[in-house]
């Protein structure tokens, strides 16, 4: 295998192996929390010093966050080059709690999105966010259990470390693929919401007509 | 960003899902208490063990097994020392749990924390943060490594397995042992507690009738007597009709050695009073205004209490 950090270079193939496995985790992580980073957004509410996270979903300036992180008529999301920008609020579902921003941006990168029904109980996932004013910090632990309404994946219960701040942020797999939004903590677990129910969502929006967009938000 | 399938992480990652799903086979969920169920692990085809603490009532239990169906079940026998209980299903089924048999727990080692606290197994990851020696718990139960884990503890975790990155059990989890701490009871504990419970019902302590509390022991008579500590056992109580009654124990006297090993810690006393000591006279030695004497005790059996978390 190869180990490729983030900046290109090329590790020899078996200098990280030879060392041992972990070390080989080690450097993956690295590269996986980079790659995060580079899709991970803060949503700021005026007035409060931390708000919630949320998640580049289309590279024209879409943005998923928690219904509950945005308090704002006009809130505020600072991108990962620290730039801060005012979002438009195209729809906001309570019930879901999820809510999709615009942003205006230059070179955003959308988030890959990776399917929440592939998750078993002790799959490694990986949470980013901006936990308590704590910037980019990540969280490492397995899938607890993921919770199904009509054989549909309606929570994932997680065991990784979240604080108010997390909100809105991504909670991935090890490709660093999306598979969910984290929304509370329940019980000292980090609950998200599944990244198949952010599509649902996110149908409804494209079906109203709040959005037009050449690509479809959701396949 | 490419994916390989051949990435540390995701096979890390592949192969904590295996083992969390192998040994998901045998944990079962335990209602025999009120609001959540507890956890408890399929020992062999019929038989549960899970946590002392969790189990509020004796009969009427109902396991849930991981793949849904839901067995009846009577308690065994119950080991508050240990925190350790063992339950009878009503038909002998259940795939019983691997066990990691071959080495102790070290410390940096990757467990995972299995439950089951309603329908379905749950997992919780960690390491293991400290191991020591054999070590007694605060109700006097012998535990034969200290393990503890740096895993989060959840509603329902006690009664469940700790497992290692290939499946197999290290360990039964419980809170009921430390304060805020996940610790987990070694195989060789449960073993051994488990057999003596199915064939006993109980595990069998030995019981003298003394109630002691720690002295410092005269300078004087320390040097004069050369003994070994500087602290004994003071006789602040004695059962009557007791084993130390019986054998002429006195309210003030100062117990320095039992079977020649000398105490000054009433767990030291505890530890030596295990079962196999029932029936059997020892000799205790003791400080009678400060002279030393020696007496044979015949050791009891202490009763059960009514022991409930």
């Amino acid at each position: 295998m190869t180990v490729t950090p983030i900046d290109g270079s090329t590790l020899a193939a078996g200098s990280a192996l030879a060392a041992g496995s972990a070390l080989a985790a080690d450097i993956e992580l690295e590269r996986l929390a980079a790659f995060v980073r580079s899709y991970t957004v803060e949503v700021l509410s005026r007035g409060r010093s931390s708000a919630g996270s949320g998640v580049i979903w289309h590279a024209d300036g879409l943005i998923v966050t928690n219904a509950h992180v945005v308090r704002d008529a006009r809130p505020q999301v600072a991108l990962g080059n620290k730039e801060v920008v005012e979002a438009r609020i195209v729809a906001i579902d309570k019930r879901f709690d999820l809510a999709l921003l615009s942003v205006r941006g230059d070179g955003l990168h959308a988030a890959p999105i990776g399917d929440a029904e592939s998750l078993r109980a002790g799959s490694l996932v990986l949470a980013l966010g901006h936990p308590l004013g704590v910037h980019n910090a990540l969280s490492l632990g397995v899938v607890h259990t993921v919770t199904t309404e009509r054989g549909l994946p309606r929570y994932i219960a997680a065991d990784v470390r979240l604080a108010p701040g997390n909100s809105g942020g991504p909670l991935v797999d090890t490709s660093g693929r999306v598979v969910g939004i984290n929304a509370m903590i329940v019980g000292g677990l980090g609950v998200a919401i599944p990244s198949t129910v952010v599509r649902r969502f996110l149908r409804q929006v494209s079906a109203s007509g709040a959005v037009n967009l050449s690509v479809p938000l959701a396949a | 960003m490419s994916t390989t399938p051949d990435s540390v992480l995701q096979s890390l990652s592949d192969d904590l899902a295996a083992a969390v799903a192998k040994a998901s086979l045998s944990v079962v969920a335990i209602h025999a208490r009120r609001r959540i169920p507890s956890s408890g692990i399929i020992w062999r085809p019929g038989v549960i063990v899970t946590a002392h603490h969790t189990i509020q009532r004796d009969e009427n239990i109902i396991v849930t097994l991981s793949d849904g169906t839901t067995v009846g079940a009577t308690l065994a026998g119950r080991d508050p020392t240990t925190d350790i209980a063992v339950l009878r299903l009503n038909s002998e089924v259940g795939v019983a749990a691997e066990r990691a048999t071959d080495a102790d727990a070290k410390v940096g080692q990757i467990v995972l924390a299995l439950g089951m606290p309603g329908s379905a197994v749950t997992a919780a990851l960690g390491v293991v943060s400290a191991t020591g020696g054999e070590w007694r718990s605060w109700h006097g139960g012998r535990i034969d490594q200290f393990v503890r884990l740096d895993v989060s503890i959840y509603d329902g975790f006690s009664g469940g397995p700790s497992v290692d990155a290939r499946g197999r059990v290290l360990g039964l989890n419980t809170s009921g042992l430390a304060r805020a701490s996940a610790m987990t009871i070694p195989l060789r504990t449960v073993e051994r507690v488990v057999e003596q419970l199915l064939s006993a019902g109980r595990v069998r302590r030995g019981f003298i009738g003394l109630g002691l509390q720690p002295v410092r022991l005269q300078a004087g008579v320390v040097k004069e007597q050369g003994l070994p500590r500087e602290v004994g056992l003071m006789v602040v109580s004695i059962e009557e009709g007791g084993p130390a009654h019986a054998a002429g124990v006195s309210l003030g006297d100062v117990v320095i050695a039992f079977d020649g090993a000398p105490v000054s810690d009433p767990s030291e006393l505890l530890g030596a009073l295990s079962g196999e000591r029932i029936g059997s006279a020892v000799v205790i030695r003791l400080l009678r205004g400060g002279s030393p004497m020696e007496l044979h005790i015949t050791v009891g059996e202490r009763q059960r209490r009514k022991e409930h978390a």
